[in-house]
This record gives structure tokens, C-alpha cells and sequence, in this order.
């Protein structure tokens, strides 16, 4: 037993532990969360502070004006109805109907909860009403009409949802970012409302889904990692290979015969990255799904992207086996698979995606400018070597033929991946891949709901994002 | 210039001078900047003359009659005053009338804090006495089972005359002198039966915020006056048991705990609060919106459960941190006090009153903070209520009578250990020395 005043002491120590826990735990949680929760489309702050400050403008990479605040301090978006569509899922809308657009996730900069005390004392000096900051985004809104276009007038992705999201692999900046359908921020309508498709719904960032053999590009990097000699090993698809009494099928029920794993790759073959996932074993697959950002909690500054998962829970053989090609509760949404295309293309380092380029006070004074940060290395370069060496395959002879552009070196990846929607079994179509030139550093990532086929309803339409960069970007 | 004022001179040497000045400037300018705000508010230069002066009475004056610890009472009447100034930046915003009122709770504070010194400094014969107190006790804690009114979820108000009262935070004074007299006299049975007796009226009122400060600090005085580690763990088993037991009794405890998980799941009801206060604390950011900025009255029950959230929206999380720490002073000073007791009995009351003001701010603040389910117990001093901060002042006024007499005993030991030579050098008496 201890004398009295030690326990004394160890009572006071107690208590003075408790207390700092609290004030740490305070600090680590404002920092690490504040901003999002500060930026939670249900703050009602906005809507105080919007009758007391002028909100600022969001202006797209190349000047275009995407939305601005009138006399009255309504929000205003571009003239065009076309254009203002293409970007509300980035924007927002003045309901809050869309979550964490760049009207709702910034304003902290866009209604001056930024600005410092100097500047705030000048403007009541001057006895004007105060300017929020104005923000520049990395998207070229006409790069995102184009995608809208694209994604209405061909005929396999025609009144289909998607998303699409196309980012700079070198930088991470995103300068596509659409989800499907859109719906006009100027004017919303009760159809839009009552919509089954859920118009509201951001699919690039909020839409976690089965990956499907867009996922294949793990499941390799993870062979090649962990396989000796795995480039050379011959293996079999019958279209019938069996796991505890399931049968893995292919897609369109093909049988590839004796292959290896670039052609497997470029066929996309469920048999064999199911056997290779089997070799692999569920530590190691996971190992690598984890480099490359899954399972992780995504806290990215400009950006709030829902985290993806691989599973951890009821790992049977059979759900390893369909886990090889990116099905069994394996969940991604396009923007983390357009990175996982993007580290591939980055020689295996991934990119943090941002949204915001600068922002800029009223009186013109830059308060922040965009700075690149590596979001984590997710596989080594040499492997990325090897996957994009695949990669390219697959687009010049492979299932991603659609994607081709003349004059560009294009790699990619389709995925056609089995889900459910509304109790129903359908069949998502994916693309990722990237533009293999250091002129273009611009990776892409193409979903399309119930699009049947990657490489039939997702390709076009990146050839489509390819045509347009290659016509109107600027070489790097 | 400086060195021939007179205002220079008398702070040189006196640190207790210059902190209850700095305190008492801060606080009239203040309340003197607030009052511009808007339209010209004469409570707000109301204000700005009472509560520096409430705080140099409490701090400066009250202690010329007995050897009073100034840092400990500084902090205090801070924390106070600050309630005051936030409940008041508020009002301006909301229309309502919590500040003056506040002011007015606090000076009710600073007489019961008053009447706790002289409990403590001269009442010698408590054998009699706690039999009272414990009696009375029970009797007011159990005035809100025949006529209480219930306030989200937990039945403990009474209501007299207009004036509600909230009888948990004044037995809160009787418990912990029934608990340290038993416990110094090696008393088991009296202060477990008392104790009990509480917490099951607390269970009853489903007051399990209130009820889990009682137990905790039943529990850390019975540690520091026995050491018995097999029967504080026992004790802690029982405590745990019983939580269980609220989890599945009490539909309202279930709830907090599902939206403390994840408040923002259910964001339009039950989550409502803490989501909103983890957005005032967010958008204050690092410096705050600034004092009568910002729009902390969003906020549900901002004036009690969540003042803390509006000082660090106000102030910035900074300010909070050190808002935190200064509850931190007040622990090490309580703690102190309890360590230079000769008496056990006051050194288990002054350390009971730690444990309590301690606990009691790690449940509001953690819970503010979403570290632990938020329940409704007040911010110490700082909180809207009258009772709370009675009780609060009280507890001070338990630790302030067990410093006096530790002073005294100092005194008394120099003038034996000197044979009463020279009374003018004695350096207790006069601080300047």
C-alpha cells in the first residue's frame, strides 16, 4: 500500500491526464476533421453568413466564370444551360441538394471566414459589405461539357448514369470531374427531384462500386510482386475453373485456353487472375490493394472521396478467387480507380487529387496556391513498367480497342463488373487508362451503370475525353 | 514615467496584483467593446463596472480577512467572469437575457463560496453537524421525485416559486463532506450508505451525467484514504455492471451513445447537437471568429451543455486549449492544498473537491469534443445556472477553508517555533516579505 500523498499525487496525475487527453484529442480532431465538418452542406453558418457576406466567385483553369453572386446575393451559374450542367456536381447547388461541391467544401474561403483581421477592419472602414475570397478550380469546364456530350449521344451510354474524372498524373490536379445524369442548378425541377436515377447523387466521389477487372491492374501488380517468374508460368482457362464447388466463369462465357499473364491481361481472363489470386492468397492481394489506397481513409484537402474497400471479413476461397477479378465486396468509386490508372502511369506513385488551383482576396492578393503532394507510393517502378507495358496491349489489341486516338499512345483497362442495383443483377461498365506521353500526363477513369461492357460503352467515351485533350490541351 | 507612478509602484512585487488586474482590464474592456456592438447597450457598460468589481471583491478583498490562496480564486472568478462574457456576447446576438443573469449567479457564488470558507474555518464540532447536513441532504435530493419536472430525459428539477433549483449540485457540498469525515474516522458503512442512498436517487431521476461524478469521485477518495486497489476495482467492476445496465434501461442513454458513434447519421434529430458543435468549434478555427461574431446560437443548449463550443468559436481552439489548461491549474492548486492539509479530514474534502471540479470538467469537455457520449452536466463556473455555479463556487469555498486553516497552522508553527518574538517579521502575514 502507498502512502497517502503518493496516492494524492497519483489522483491528481489522474485527473490532469484526463483533462489533457480531452485538449489533445480536441486538436488532433479540429485539425484532421475541422474542415470537413466546417464544410458539411448542413453547416448553417453559409446561410447566416451569406446575408452578411458577398460570396466569391469559382472561376474553371481557363478564366471561364462558373458561378458568381448577384446585387440581390443569389448565387449565379453560366448563361449557357448546357455548360452550367456539365459542372454542378462540382459546384453545388444553392440548396445543398449536392454534397461537398466546391460552392459548399470552400466556403470557408468563397463567404471569408479566410480573411484576416487587417483586411476585415479595412473593409468596415470603408464601410463596404464583405467580399468573400474568389477560387480558381483545376477543371476545364468545357473539357466536362464535352464528357456530357459524349455520354448523350452515344448510343450504349444514352440516358445511362455514370461518372467520369480525368486527372493529371503528374500533379494530381483533376481536370475532368462529371457524374451523370446532371440536372440544370438554375432551375429544379420535381422530375429531377422525384428521379429514380438520383441526379443529386455525385457518382465520381459518393458511388463506391465493384471495380471489376479494372482491378486486375492490382491483382497483376500484386503477382508481379509476389510470383517468381510469374510472366512465364502457362495456365489454363477452361471458362470453367472450380472453387469449392462455384464456377468461375468469363465474361461472354470465353474459353482462352493455354495463356500467360500479358495475354490474360489484354483478354482480360476472370480464370486465370482467379487461379493467380488463389497462388497470391488473401494477405498478399490485400497487402497490395492497400498500397494502392484501399481500405484506407481518404482526408484529401480539396476533396472529400469516399473510402474503397477490400474486404476483411468472411474471406472464403471462393470470394478470394472472384476477389482476383475485383468483384466479392471489393468497392471503388471512379475517382480512386482514375488514381490507381494515374500511379501506374506515374511510375507507380500515386498523386493527392485536387480540386483547387488558388485562391485569391478580393483585392487580388493570392491567400493560397495549389501545391503538389504525393499521396503514397503504391507500387515500385519497375512493376508499373510491366503494367503499363500490359496496359498499352490491351488498348492496341486487346478489349480496349474503342479507346484508341490516332497519334496517341493510349493505355487502359476495361472492366465490366457484376452488382446489384435496386435487388437487380446488372452489370457496370468501367474504363481507366491514361495517355502514355509525358506531352499529355492525363489519366481517365470512365463509369458507366449497367453499361454491359467496358470496352463497348465506357471506351468510347474516354476516346472521346483523348480527342478533346489531344485537340485543345496544351503540350506540357 | 512608469516608475513614478503610483499604479507601477503598487503592482511591483505583487504578482497576485498584476494578474487580478489583468483579469479585471480584460474583462472591462470586454464588456466596454461589446457594448458598442449594435445599438449603444447600457447593460453591457453595466456590466463592464460590475464584473471587474465582483472580481476584485472575491479576489483582492475577501482574502484581506483570511489567508486565502489568490491563484486558485483568481482562476475561478475568471472562469466565471468569462461565463458571463460569452453568455452576454450571446445575448446580443439572440435577444435573450443570460448575461445579467449570469452576473447576478455569479455574485450568489461568490457569497456561497463565502459561507464554504467559514463551514470549513469554524465549525470544529462535525460529529453532530454531518448528521444534519447528510439528513437534509437526502431530503432536498429527493424533492424532485415527489415534484420534479423532467428536462431532456432526466427528471432532476425542482421548481420553487419560479425559480427552478437542481438539488444534485448542492448535495454535490454534502457529499464530499459526509464521504471525507467518514473516510478520515475510518468510518466504512456511514458515507457507503450515504453515497448509495445518492446515486440511486440519481439512477431513479435517470440523471446518469450527475450520477456518474458521484460515483467516480466516491470512488477516487475511497482509492486516495485507503489504497485499497482490490476493493477500488471491485468498485469499478460494479460501476461498469451498472452502466451496462443504463445502456439497456434508459432509451435516452442508448441514444446519446449511438449518435456519439456517429453523430452524423441521424443529423436532422438526435445527432443535431454535436453536429453543430463540432461545426462551431470547426469554424472558429485556430484564432475564432472573434468576441460577438459568429453564430453560436445555432447551437441547441448552447448556453450550458455546449459553452464550450461557444468560447472556442468566440476565441478559437487555441483559447480553448488554454481554457483547458487553467482547469489544469486548478487541479495541481486543489491537489496542493489537499497535500498540506494536517487534518485528514480536510485533506480528503480538499481533494474530493478536485477530483469533482476535475471529473465534472472532463465529462462536459470530452463530451463537447465528442471523446466521450455527450451528457448534460455543466461547464464548472462557466455554464448558464444558478445552481451549478453555487455549487461550483462552493467547491472552492471547501478548498479556500481548508488553505486558510493550512495557513494558519503555518503561522502558528512559526510563532511556537520562534516563541512569539517578533510579530511584524513573520512571513505568512504580510506578502510583501
Amino acid at each position: 500500500m502507498k502512502p497517502l500523498h503518493t496516492r494524492f499525487r497519483l489522483v491528481t496525475l489522474f485527473l490532469i491526464g484526463l483533462l489533457l487527453l480531452a485538449g489533445l484529442y480536441g486538436v488532433y480532431s479540429i485539425t484532421v476533421y475541422g474542415n470537413r465538418w466546417f464544410a458539411s452542406s448542413r453547416n448553417l453558418r453559409y446561410r447566416e453568413a451569406k446575408s452578411e457576406v458577398i460570396a466569391g466567385d469559382i472561376i474553371d483553369r481557363n478564366g471561364v466564370l462558373l458561378a458568381t453572386t448577384d446585387a440581390q446575393g443569389e448565387r449565379v451559374y453560366q448563361a449557357d444551360k448546357e455548360a452550367r450542367q456539365s459542372v454542378v456536381h462540382l459546384i453545388g447547388d444553392r440548396d445543398g441538394n449536392v454534397a461537398n461541391g466546391v460552392d459548399s467544401f470552400d466556403a470557408s474561403y468563397l463567404l471569408g471566414f479566410e480573411t484576416t483581421l487587417p483586411e476585415r477592419v479595412l473593409t468596415l472602414i470603408k464601410g463596404e459589405q464583405r467580399h468573400g475570397d474568389d477560387v480558381t478550380v483545376t477543371v476545364d469546364s468545357k473539357l466536362n461539357t464535352v464528357i456530357v456530350r459524349a455520354f448523350n449521344t452515344h448510343v450504349r451510354t444514352k440516358d445511362k448514369s455514370g461518372a467520369a474524372v480525368v486527372m493529371n498524373y503528374k500533379t494530381g490536379e483533376i481536370v475532368g470531374f462529371v457524374s451523370v445524369p446532371v440536372f440544370d442548378p438554375a432551375n429544379i425541377s420535381d422530375a429531377v427531384k422525384a428521379d429514380t436515377r438520383h441526379p443529386f447523387w455525385n457518382r465520381a466521389t459518393q458511388s463506391t462500386l465493384p471495380p471489376g477487372s479494372t482491378f486486375k491492374i492490382i491483382t497483376a501488380s500484386s503477382a508481379l510482386e509476389n510470383l517468381e517468374d510469374i510472366e512465364n508460368r502457362t495456365f489454363t482457362c477452361t471458362g470453367a475453373t472450380q472453387v469449392m464447388g462455384s464456377t468461375i466463369t468469363d465474361f461472354g462465357n470465353a474459353q482462352h485456353g493455354q495463356l500467360q499473364l500479358p495475354k490474360a491481361f489484354r483478354v482480360s481472363c476472370n480464370n486465370t487472375f482467379a487461379q493467380i489470386a488463389l497462388l497470391l492468397g488473401d494477405n498478399a492481394l490485400r497487402r497490395t490493394a492497400e498500397n494502392f489506397g484501399f481500405n484506407d481513409n481518404f482526408l484529401f484537402r480539396d476533396i472529400v472521396v469516399e473510402n474503397s474497400t477490400y474486404p476483411t471479413e468472411n474471406r472464403t476461397l471462393i470470394e478470394l478467387a472472384w476477389s482476383g477479378d475485383g468483384q466479392s465486396q471489393i468497392a471503388a468509386t471512379p475517382m480512386h480507380m482514375c488514381m490507381v490508372a494515374a500511379a501506374i502511369a506515374n511510375n507507380g506513385v500515386m498523386m493527392e487529387p485536387r480540386l483547387l488551383s488558388r485562391v485569391t482576396s478580393p483585392e487580388g492578393l493570392v491567400r493560397l496556391r495549389m501545391t503538389l503532394k504525393v499521396y503514397r507510393r503504391a507500387v515500385s517502378e519497375e512493376i508499373a513498367e510491366i503494367i503499363r507495358g500490359y496496359m498499352l496491349d490491351t488498348v492496341s489489341r486487346g478489349t480496349a480497342t474503342a479507346a484508341q486516338v490516332d497519334g496517341l499512345s493510349i493505355a487502359g483497362k476495361t472492366g465490366s463488373a457484376e452488382s446489384s442495383l435496386d435487388g437487380r443483377d446488372v452489370t457496370h461498365a468501367w474504363f481507366v487508362g491514361f495517355i502514355d506521353d509525358a506531352r499529355y500526363p492525363y489519366a481517365v477513369c470512365v463509369f458507366v451503370e449497367e453499361g454491359t461492357s467496358g470496352g463497348g460503352a465506357a471506351a468510347p467515351i474516354a476516346q472521346a475525353i483523348f480527342r478533346y485533350i489531344q485537340a485543345y490541351f496544351p503540350f506540357q | 514615467m512608469s516608475r513614478s507612478s503610483r499604479f507601477t509602484k503598487s503592482l511591483r512585487g505583487r504578482p497576485d496584483r498584476k494578474l487580478v488586474s489583468a483579469i479585471m482590464l480584460f474583462f472591462f474592456s470586454a464588456f466596454f467593446l461589446l457594448a458598442f456592438k449594435g445599438e449603444l447597450n447600457w447593460q453591457g457598460f453595466m456590466l463592464a463596472a460590475v464584473v471587474p468589481l465582483l472580481i476584485y471583491i472575491a479576489t483582492m478583498w475577501l482574502p484581506r480577512f483570511f489567508p486565502a490562496d489568490k491563484l486558485l480564486l483568481s482562476i475561478a472568478n475568471f472562469l466565471c467572469a468569462l461565463g458571463v462574457l460569452v453568455l452576454y456576447s450571446t445575448d446580443l446576438i439572440k435577444g435573450t437575457n443570460y448575461g445579467m443573469q449570469q452576473a447576478v449567479y455569479y455574485g450568489a457564488g461568490i457569497l456561497a463560496m463565502l459561507f464554504c470558507i467559514l463551514l470549513v474555518r469554524y465549525i470544529r464540532y462535525w460529529r453532530v453537524f454531518i448528521y444534519i447536513i447528510a439528513v437534509c441532504a437526502l431530503g432536498l435530493m429527493a424533492l424532485p421525485l415527489a415534484f420534479g419536472t423532467e428536462v431532456y430525459g432526466a427528471t432532476n428539477w425542482i421548481v420553487i416559486s419560479g425559480i427552478s433549483l437542481q438539488p444534485s449540485e448542492i448535495v454535490k457540498l454534502a457529499l464530499l463532506l459526509v464521504l471525507s469525515y467518514y473516510m478520515s474516522r475510518r468510518r466504512f458503512w456511514p458515507w457507503l450508505i450515504f453515497a448509495v442512498l445518492c446515486m440511486g436517487v440519481l439512477m431513479f431521476q435517470a440523471d446518469l451525467g450527475t450520477a456518474l461524478i458521484y460515483y467516480m469521485t466516491t470512488l477516487l477518495l475511497y482509492y486516495a484514504s485507503t489504497g485499497n486497489l482490490w476493493m477500488t476495482g471491485l468498485g469499478l467492476l460494479g460501476g461498469a455492471g451498472s452502466a451496462v445496465y443504463g445502456y439497456f434501461k434508459f432509451a435516452h442513454v442508448k441514444r446519446r451513445i449511438a449518435v456519439w458513434r456517429n453523430p452524423w447519421m441521424d443529423f436532422e434529430n438526435t445527432g443535431y447537437q454535436i453536429v453543430q458543435i463540432l461545426m462551431a468549434i470547426a469554424s472558429g478555427g485556430l484564432f475564432g471568429m472573434g468576441l460577438g461574431l459568429g453564430y453560436p446560437t445555432i447551437i441547441p443548449v448552447y448556453q450550458t451543455d455546449a459553452i464550450f463550443a461557444v468560447i472556442c468559436e468566440q476565441f478559437g481552439i487555441i483559447f480553448g486549449v488554454l481554457v483547458l489548461c487553467m482547469y489544469g491549474i486548478l487541479i495541481l492548486r486543489g491537489a496542493f492544498i489537499a497535500r498540506n492539509a494536517r487534518r485528514s479530514f480536510h485533506g480528503l474534502l480538499a481533494l474530493g473537491a478536485t477530483i469533482m471540479l476535475g471529473l465534472q470538467t472532463f465529462v462536459i469537455i470530452g463530451g463537447v469534443l465528442k471523446l466521450i457520449p455527450l451528457t448534460g452536466v455543466t461547464m464548472p463556473f462557466v455554464s448558464a445556472g444558478g445552481t451549478s455555479m453555487v455549487s461550483c463556487m462552493g467547491l472552492i469555498g471547501l478548498l479556500q477553508g481548508v488553505a486558510t486553516v493550512n495557513q494558519d497552522d503555518l503561522t502558528y508553527d512559526y510563532e511556537v517555533s520562534h516563541n512569539r518574538a517578533d510579530e511584524e517579521s513573520l512571513p505568512f502575514a504580510n506578502p510583501d516579505t
